[in-house]
């Protein structure tokens, strides 16, 4: 019997030993988001800068396609998702696929990474100073004015949430106007914010914005916003606090940077020249034959030839999407000889705002009020494509037709412009009449809201 | 051994008294009569000369002598519980015979405990087992979980990959999980297994699979569980819910996989050699489109003349052919060495098995070396069990499944045109494909999809028997094991490649390399206490604790823009690392009390507890009790039904858990870079939120059933019907995607599982020469989410325009759904079958035997993708066809091109049912005469035979095969295809010698 109380003596000191408490179980893979919107540091600070800088660019892609596909600048083709050339050409959009829900919910998370910054802000125990705190609610909250715009533009009149900051608790749905106004608000405290900030950031910025002041930025994209709204004189000051240069560069302005290194991503609105159907952006055909003699922006397309594999010659490369039967010849397919080229590398930079399209504002505000100042601001975009003084008429809907014209050449392929211009002088059926391409195919004006924001 | 025989003491005693007496005239035989799996004397067994009433019975050490008229002359040797065996005897003198208790024995013992076992025929769960001869004695499998398809009720066991080397879903009783692990837990002797997929670091970089609909891992990887050489397995045991599987708590709601391995036994040493050689073959092809010059054309500007020509030439290739004709050689070498002494048993075994795919450089190849050691000690009063196995595996996978680049083997194969010509030139380079972005020759040759596995499993249990009296005994049981294991990963695609090059948009080369290192362990102590009062009525009492840790390491390394030729990684202008780190500590303990009324009434009644770092409060209790019941009414004096020799009802309900998936609790950051500086984002895919007060899930199962035996145990009934509900469902739901988050992590639901699960078991003929025995197994499972907090939501396909999976409340868990012509939502179709049946048989005619399985699926659906990426590429076998469309009159190709268009999913879902020949084997053993004469006594079996894998398969099911995963092998989505590695059917040729 000792020896049955020794061992029993010895199993329950390791039952009690086993039973010891067990630890919480820990976030080993990252950073929970917690730790910046609980307390911002001033190490965490950079981190959460560049995370916002560099969610900016996710799903980009697919959101400058979405758009460009909507306003006929081009084609997308991707043999693995004919989505591409079907609902996106037909218009019967759907409310949970990922044309319509992946930059959508990318903007957001973009959003939510510049929320978590600003509570960790409001919550933080560092010492930074007012200027220091100013600065960085400036910022983030230009960035917020930003995505929010993006999101708008993709859904036009469905109108978008603006207060999105408790997951449990989001804000309502405001009307487009009403949206509009809201992300000008924002960018005005920005800009007060930002002008209180100091001389000093207490962050770096990526080389994207090493041309413009955040402020300048701020102004620029404010200006972009007031004309959306009609507000021409309100577009006038701001440009005039913009880095608008009448005379300057007229690629000046903010970028999304991209590289091949680690976690960067790579430029997604790159394909190589001659690229086949499993991923290729093809020029829509009216925008060769819409354009102007001499003018030098027809160098964003290029048309495809390759040389002949046994002779060596360059022969042209023309290509044919099938229609909607899946078979080619027919009077439903896309027949393509240029490839968009507008970025020549998968690390080339992508405009968010630039001096061009800020010239092209200024156009558009003066084109009621001054006309000359309009034709003035038109020719510098002119001059620089190699084209002669515009001698049109000068009514403001003679103008508007050349600006939308300048608008469309000068901001080609880089950020869907033209089916929100179109759409804001009400022109996209009249204009993009002539570029339906298939019997059943449609314009449409807006993406639907995702199924998932259960409206 | 528990029952005599009729030959009495008494006539034992005087045949040992007369026998020398007749020896003067007559041959006698002695010998000893021992039990295969324990090498233990069998006492009483009966010893009669073959067709003759001559007979005796063995002594209580198993001893026998027994005196014949004539040599050679046959045996038979039976007893109650075991199988009976008929042994030739070419001369007189000193034998021992082998005998084995046989499946059908009623005292079989099954375990189930943790500590424990029970007798069957007290059990009372209806716990299937898989002997050592179903599972690998038919036809040899490639890995352990594949083995146990159509052998047992109530599984749905799913090939995702026709590659060679594993990838299989098994789930037990139908859904358990939606978002949270749906595979069974499995213990090998002891060990709590690993049966993780973790997919190779890089593939999802070159296929993009994951950028697109659907977020999730569709790399094609295998399942760890594939390393268990099931050669070496001696029995499986499946506790199929959680009323059998209560005891193994926070983990076993998926269920769980018992399984022994062989252990030595004592006595001579035995030597066993077996070598198998075969080759494996396509089932199916999904064969060519019949092109005309018209339609040829119709594919594109210039296409009708290029296929015309290449007609004209003869020079169009079948391009389906080239790439999944190859038959693929499969070599399984095994060599094991068994025996020891009465205190110390031992079981060394090595296994080599090659299986190359029926793709060229994809191929599998395992090393399995197990050591399993016994040793008692105490005078028996204690007895160590020390098991181990190392394994060193290898797999080339190749490059299958969903991608959004047109650059996996299977995509890019069904855009290309026969007319397209692929094929190296004289210098070995490889033209570029026109027809998509790879060219799905040069990407099999080139690229490098492996993985490699150096994995030790070591387990240990010590049994002591602390005090025993003759009315009760106490028993500690101490056990503990280790899993450890290395996964690497090697992911290469040269420079060379189409896809790869940049002035395709290529990255100029990919070379990955991932490295998972894996270590799980579990400590256990356990008391078992046995009391036995005057009147028979037996308590079992049993208290212990239990301890699990989890630990697992994966850093991958992308590289890409690769210097020259060199895959080293760092020799590319691009470096990527990414790691994945999990830590788990679960303990947890165990109190049981089993009731036994002279083996009459049965019953128990238990509850484990625990708690786990994994959950929201690392110290919260979550308590799973069980109690059951089992009556054997054939035991109590009023049973007058002699037909029926064995009835017993039984009811059993029990609870277990499911933890919530890694990273449930938190919202975590991912690591993001801009311009050369980090920086931190919420997570881009798939966006979830992550929850703190997450619980576990908790599964409750009510079992009830009978079994019934007849004419004296020839046929055999099993009946049991069950409701599985699983309580607080871990859902992964949408969540309002202006949150910055697409999905969120909640208890938000219940589901239940409901069954009948029907065996019946016949020795149809027992004779001398001929047998036949034949099992016949139904089953059946239907779904329904009872609740659910949150709104419908759909998972696991690629959207309503394709089909998707969709939980939605009272519906089926596996309800597939999709928008019809109209575009409205409706039900498509549901991933769980009606019914499945499998047929076993297993027939033998002197010295030969012949088993085949014949598997029965009917219904399930599957979503089948693979025909629509053909028809864009305009290469569907039915292009042309009239069947599809209800009008008649737009062929297949272009209406399900055109139903993709218009968002109908009807098209893509259909019937997944199947009826096919699992396995077959005919195997001849060398009968002794001939044996002896050609080897005298140095061999002591010899056997060789031909057998089969899915030599026969029947289905409409319109691509290579129903059995089918874009997905892998957890959660709901199985069932969905998209350009696979088809499956392939296997041709074996077997010789095995025992020494």
């Amino acid at each position: 019997m000792k020896i049955i109380k020794i061992f029993l003596i010895t199993i329950l000191s390791s039952v009690v030993l086993v039973s010891c408490e067990v630890e919480d179980g820990k976030d080993l893979n990252g950073p929970s988001t917690e730790s910046i919107s609980s307390d911002l540091s001033r190490g965490e600070l950079r981190d959460a800068i560049f995370g916002v800088l560099s969610d900016m660019r996710s799903r980009l892609g697919t959101q400058v396609d979405g758009q460009a596909v909507a306003g006929r600048e081009y084609w997308r083709v991707a043999s693995s998702d004919p989505r591409w050339t079907a609902d996106l050409l037909t218009g019967t959009l759907d409310d949970n696929t990922f044309y319509t829900t992946n930059p959508y919910a990318a903007r957001y998370a973009t959003v939510k990474d510049v929320n978590l910054l600003l509570e960790g802000l409001a919550n933080t125990t560092e010492t930074f100073t007012t200027e220091e705190v100013a600065g960085i609610r400036g910022f983030a909250n230009t960035i917020k004015a930003h995505e929010l715009l993006m999101v708008l533009n993709q859904q036009f009149e469905n109108g978008i949430r603006v207060d999105v900051a408790d997951p449990q608790n989001l804000g309502p749905f405001l009307s487009y106007d009403d949206s509009l106004t809201a992300i000008f608000n924002l960018l005005a405290d920005a800009a007060t914010d930002l002008s209180n900030a100091g001389s000093d950031l207490p962050f770096s910025l990526p080389s994207g914005f090493s041309d413009v002041s955040i402020l300048e930025f701020n102004n620029a994209l404010a200006a972009r916003v007031e004309a959306y709204r009609g507000n021409y004189a309100s577009v006038l000051t701001l440009l005039g606090n913009s880095f608008m240069n009448m005379s300057g560069d007229l690629s000046t302005g903010a970028y999304f940077t991209f590289s091949l290194d680690g976690a960067d991503i790579a430029n997604p609105l790159f394909f190589a020249l001659n690229s086949s159907l499993s991923n290729v952006r093809l020029a829509h055909p009216t925008f060769i034959t819409d354009a102007e003699a001499g003018d030098t922006r027809l160098n964003k397309v290029v048309f495809r030839e390759l040389p002949n594999a046994d002779t060596g010659v360059l022969e042209p490369n023309p290509i044919t999407v099938a229609g909607p039967d899946g078979v080619a010849n027919s009077a439903d397919d896309l027949n393509a000889t240029h490839d968009v080229f507008v970025f020549t590398s998968n690390t080339s930079s992508v405009p968010i705002i630039r001096n061009e399209e800020l010239i092209l504002l200024a156009a558009e505000a003066n084109h009621i009020t001054n006309p000359t100042a309009a034709v003035a601001a038109i020719d510098v975009v002119r001059t620089a494509a190699g084209l002669s003084g515009y001698t049109g008429g000068t009514t403001p809907e003679e103008l508007v037709t050349e600006i939308l014209k300048q608008r469309r050449y000068s901001l080609y392929a880089e950020g869907g412009h033209r089916w929100i211009d179109l759409r804001r002088f009400g022109r996209l059926n009249s204009d993009l009449a002539g570029s339906i391409d298939r019997p059943g195919d449609a314009i449409f004006d807006r993406f639907p809201t995702p199924a998932n924001e259960n409206r | 051994m528990k029952k005599r025989t009729h030959f009495s003491k008494m006539k034992i005693l005087l045949l040992l008294i007369f026998a020398p007496a007749i020896l003067l005239a007559q041959e006698t035989i002695t010998g000893k009569v021992v039990i295969e799996a324990t090498g233990a004397g069998a006492p009483f067994v009966n010893i009669v000369e073959n067709g003759t009433d001559n007979g005796t019975a063995s002594d209580i050490d198993g001893n026998f002598s027994i005196t014949v008229g004539t040599l050679p002359t046959r045996l038979k040797v039976f007893a109650l519980g075991f199988g009976t065996k008929v042994v030739d005897v070419e001369t007189a003198g000193e034998i021992t015979i082998q005998i084995s208790e046989s499946t059908e024995s009623l005292e079989e013992v099954i375990v189930t405990g943790l500590a424990t076992s029970v007798k069957r025929s007290n059990a009372a769960n209806a716990v299937s087992s898989v002997s050592a001869e179903d599972l690998a004695g038919l036809t040899p499998p490639q890995t352990l979980d594949g083995a146990l398809a159509g052998k047992f009720a109530g599984a749905l066991i799913t090939k995702s990959s026709g590659a060679p080397g594993g990838g299989i879903a098994v789930k037990l009783r139908g859904v358990t999980s939606i978002n949270g692990n749906s595979q069974p837990l499995y213990i090998v002797d002891g060990v709590y297994v690993n049966n993780n997929s973790i997919s190779a670091t890089g593939l999802n970089s070159v296929s993009g699979a994951a950028s697109g609909g659907n977020p999730s891992s569709q790399d094609n990887p295998s399942n760890r569980i594939a390393d268990i050489n099931p050669d070496d397995i001696e029995s499986v045991e499946i506790l199929k819910g959680a009323s059998a599987a209560a005891i193994y708590g926070a983990r076993a709601a998926a269920g769980v996989i018992i399984i022994t391995t062989k252990k030595g036994k004592q006595g001579k040493t035995k030597i066993s050699f077996s070598q198998d050689f075969g080759f494996n073959t396509i089932i199916r092809l999904r064969g060519q489109r019949n092109f005309t010059e018209a339609s040829a054309e119709g594919t594109g500007a210039g296409n009708g003349a290029l296929f015309t020509a290449a007609r004209d030439s003869g020079t169009l290739v079948d391009y389906e052919e080239e790439i999944y004709g190859e038959e693929g050689f499969i070599s399984n070498t095994s060599i094991n060495v068994s025996g020891g002494s009465e205190n110390t048993q031992y079981y060394a075994g090595f296994s080599n098995n090659e299986e190359d795919g029926i793709v060229k450089n994809t191929g599998y190849n395992r090393k399995s070396i197990r050591l399993n050691l016994n040793h008692s000690f105490l005078e028996d009063r204690a007895k160590l069990s020390l098991s181990s196995n190392y394994i060193d595996s290898q797999s080339d996978r190749g490059y299958f499944n969903n991608d959004n680049t047109t650059t996996t083997i299977g995509q890019s194969a069904t855009f290309t045109k026969p007319w397209t010509q692929l094929f190296p030139n004289e210098l070995g380079i490889y033209p570029d494909n026109p027809d998509a972005a790879s060219n799905p020759l040069q990407t099999r040759d080139l690229i490098t999809n492996r993985e490699d596995i150096n994995r030790f499993i070591v387990g240990a249990t010590l049994d002591v028997k602390l005090y025993e009296a003759e009315k009760s005994n106490l028993k500690l049981a101490l056990g503990g094991g280790v899993d450890y294991y290395e996964l690497i990963t090697t992911t290469i695609f040269p420079k060379l490649l189409q896809f790869q090059k940049p002035g395709n948009g290529g990255v100029n080369g990919v070379s990955a390399l991932g490295t998972t290192e894996n270590k799980d362990a579990n400590y256990s102590a356990f008391l078992v206490h046995n009391y036995t009062t005057s009147n028979s009525l037996n308590f079992r009492t049993q208290a212990g604790v239990t301890k699990q840790t989890f630990y697992r390491n994966t850093v991958g390394n992308i590289a890409t823009d690769l210097i020259g030729f060199e895959t080293n990684l760092d020799q590319g202008a691009n470096i990527s690392v990414n790691q994945f780190r999990q830590e788990q500590e679960d303990q947890g303990f165990f109190v049981q009390e089993e009731l036994n009324y002279q083996d009459k009434i049965i019953g128990t009644l238990g509850v484990r507890g625990d708690k786990s770092s994994n959950n929201g409060d690392a110290n919260e209790i979550f308590y799973y009790p069980k109690a059951s019941a089992a009556v054997n009414l054939h035991k109590f004096d009023f049973w007058k039904i002699p037909v029926i020799n064995q009835f017993k009802i039984r009811a059993a309900y029990g609870e277990a858990g499911n933890f919530a998936p890694n990273g449930a609790l938190f919202t975590t950051y991912t690591n993001t870079l801009i311009d050369g500086i980090a920086g931190i984002v919420v997570p881009v895919s798939p966006l979830a939120l992550g929850n703190p007060d997450i619980s576990p899930e908790r599964q409750k199962e009510l079992e009830v059933g009978f079994d019934a035996s007849f004419l004296d145990s020839r046929i055999n009934l099993e009946f049991s019907y069950y409701n599985k509900k699983v309580d607080d469902l871990i859902l992964r739901s949408n969540i309002e995607p202006s949150s910055g988050f697409t999905l969120e992590f909640s208890n938000a639901g219940n589901l239940e599982n409901r069954g009948v699960e029907v065996s019946v078991n016949a020795d149809v003929l027992e004779g001398d020469k001929f047998n036949w025995n034949t099992n016949l197994i139904f089953f059946t499972n239907e779904s329904e989410i009872t609740k659910l907090d949150v709104d419908a939501f759909n998972l696991g396909g690629f959207g309503a325009g394709l089909g998707t999976f969709r939980i939605e409340e009272g519906k089926s868990a596996t309800q597939i759904v999709g928008n019809d012509a109209n575009g409205n939502l409706v039900v498509l179709g549901d991933a769980a079958p009606d019914f499945q049946m499998t047929w076993s048989n297993n027939l033998s005619y002197k010295d030969f035997t012949l088993s085949f399985l014949w598997h029965w699926k009917q219904g399930g659906d599957n979503i089948n993708l693979t025909n629509l990426l053909s028809d864009f590429g305009g290469t569907s076998p039915d292009f042309d066809d009239i069947d599809l469309d209800p009008a008649g009159v737009t062929a297949n190709g272009p209406f399900r091109i055109g139903a993709f268009g218009s968002g109908n999913a009807t098209p893509f879902v259909e019937d997944a049912s199947y009826l096919r020949l699992r396995e077959i084997g005919l195997y001849y053993n060398l009968s002794s005469k001939i044996r002896e004469k050609v080897f005298g006594k140095y061999v002591s079996n010899l056997k060789i035979g031909f057998s089969g894998n899915n030599l026969i398969n029947v289905f409409d099911y319109n691509s290579y095969d129903p059995e089918v995963s874009n997905f892998g092998s957890n959660g709901l989505s199985t069932g969905v295809e998209v350009t696979p590695f088809p499956t392939s059917k296997r041709y074996l040729f077997h010789l095995a010698v025992d020494f």
